[in-house]
């Protein structure tokens, strides 16, 4: 690294997880790491770290996005989710009711960027088409089940 | 890795511009991300001097779509995702609107934007074709002044643009066509989703009476750098809308592309399957009423 240049910490807030959070952070943090390290949430996974396969799904202001792809920076005043904060009092969301139902979890490794995903979508579209599904899981990538499994899951969970 | 960066979000554009003047050499503008993270991740050496990026999303002006009688604009930060669900784009702009559905996947949606995919101006880059055949301009912030040019002479070559290190790109203006325009937007990728263009065209028809009154059409992926084909616009013109002349506009496409790129391992493929889907997309549009 040439020069040595001075880091400017940043100062944050926002929600997470329906929660209020106030921190400061380094400037060149991306909200993947920001989550996983700073915050402790490691249920946001890095596959790919350059937006190809969805591992690091969460939901930004109502929108799915690759957290890999964000610095934390830009999350300042958001509402962030993560998939640990989908639980309703201590119960499994109904997606992820399903996807255990429907036998839609292998490795589990592109399971939490999926099910965020689909509850983008559902709290958009209560009842999508398989078609309007797989566009909106057209960037989580999973080397295990296949997505038929996933896709039944999704369509059957009612919110 | 990112690099070690400052990072700011400034809530005006004057803030912005002031803070690019000061920081010439080492600020850049960051809007969507989606190109510049990826880039830091690689180490490509587009981004590697940066010292500061300079977030423009918290600029309230800059994420808007606005309508005018005869133009639109789209601000800066507007997304693919916001374009994608615009009346008004689906309404005058479908060809952009095709175009900014094939890009990447939700998650980059919801985040690249329209005025970045211009900016960085990658050979694939989606939306550029649609914006080339709607006459697309740029306009463009300093300082001390403003100018506003078209997104033609915007784009220099891939991955470099007219735009200066103490600008910033802050709308796009797009004239609305002719209603009697009626085209389509074409895109090959290796997979459906999240997938690079390896051939983009988009191109617009206006006949008279079974005549080309005017045809438009811009590549992408197959050229350089997105750009209009005005040889075999002026050829088609005053020409019948029929299969002899989408034919010899298909040889012609094949020859004016081998002619800018060079032959090229890929030619021997490429340029029978442009050649086609080109002659497909013609006369789709022309069946169209
Ligand atoms: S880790 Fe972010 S998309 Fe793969
Ligand atoms: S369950 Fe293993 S990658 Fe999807």
């Amino acid at each position: 690294m040439k020069k040595n240049k001075i880091l400017k910490k940043i100062k944050l807030r926002f929600t997470l997880n329906g929660e209020p959070v106030e921190l400061e952070t380094l400037p060149n943090k991306r909200l993947l790491d920001l989550l996983r390290d700073d915050l402790n949430l490691t249920g946001t996974k890095e596959g790919c770290s350059i937006g190809e396969c969805g591992a690091c799904t969460v939901i930004v202001n109502d929108k799915a996005v690759n957290s890999c792809l964000m610095l934390a920076g830009e999350i300042n005043g958001s509402a962030i989710i993560t998939i640990e904060g989908i639980s309703q009092n201590g119960n499994l969301h109904p997606l992820q009711e399903n996807f255990l139902k429907f036998g839609a979890v292998q490795c589990g490794f592109c399971i939490p960027g999926m099910i965020l995903s689909a509850y983008a979508l559902l709290n958009k579209n209560r009842r999508p088409d398989e078609e309007t599904i797989k566009e909106a899981i057209a960037g989580n990538l999973c080397r295990c089940t296949g997505y038929k499994q996933i896709i039944e899951a999704i369509k059957n969970t009612k919110l | 890795m990112i690099p070690k960066l400052n990072y700011v979000a400034p809530l005006s554009l004057k803030r912005t511009l002031k803070i690019l003047s000061e920081n010439k050499k080492k600020a850049k503008i960051l809007a969507g991300g989606t190109d510049i993270l990826p880039g830091f991740h690689i180490n490509s050496k587009r981004f590697r001097d940066i010292e500061l990026l300079v977030d423009i999303k918290k600029i309230g002006e800059l994420k808007l779509i606005k309508e005018f009688k005869d133009r639109v604009e789209i601000g800066a930060c507007v997304t693919f995702s916001q374009i994608c669900e615009s009346d008004t784009f689906k309404k005058f702009f479908p060809l952009l609107v095709k175009s900014a559905e094939t890009v990447g996947s939700v998650q980059i949606r919801n985040r690249a934007t329209v005025v970045g995919n211009c900016v960085n101006n990658a050979p694939c880059a989606d939306s550029v074709p649609p914006l080339l055949v709607y006459d697309a301009k740029i306009e463009i912030q300093s300082l001390k002044r403003k100018r506003v040019i078209s997104l033609q002479k915007f784009l220099i070559k891939p991955y470099s643009t007219a735009l200066k290190k103490n600008e910033v790109v802050t709308k796009i203006i797009i004239p609305k066509p002719d209603p009697d325009f009626k085209g389509d937007f074409y895109k090959l990728g290796r997979r459906r989703a999240v997938a690079i263009s390896r051939i983009s065209l988009a191109l617009l028809l206006k006949k008279k009476a079974g005549i080309i009154d005017e045809l438009r059409i811009a590549s992408g992926a197959v050229t350089p750098i997105g750009a209009r084909l005005h040889e075999l616009e002026k050829f088609a013109k005053d020409k019948k809308a029929d299969s002899s002349t989408f034919k010899e506009l298909s040889i012609l496409m094949g020859k004016k592309v081998l002619q800018i790129t060079g032959l090229r391992w890929s030619s021997e493929y490429k340029l029978p399957v442009l050649q086609q889907v080109f002659y497909q997309l013609l006369e789709k549009v022309n069946e169209e009423e």
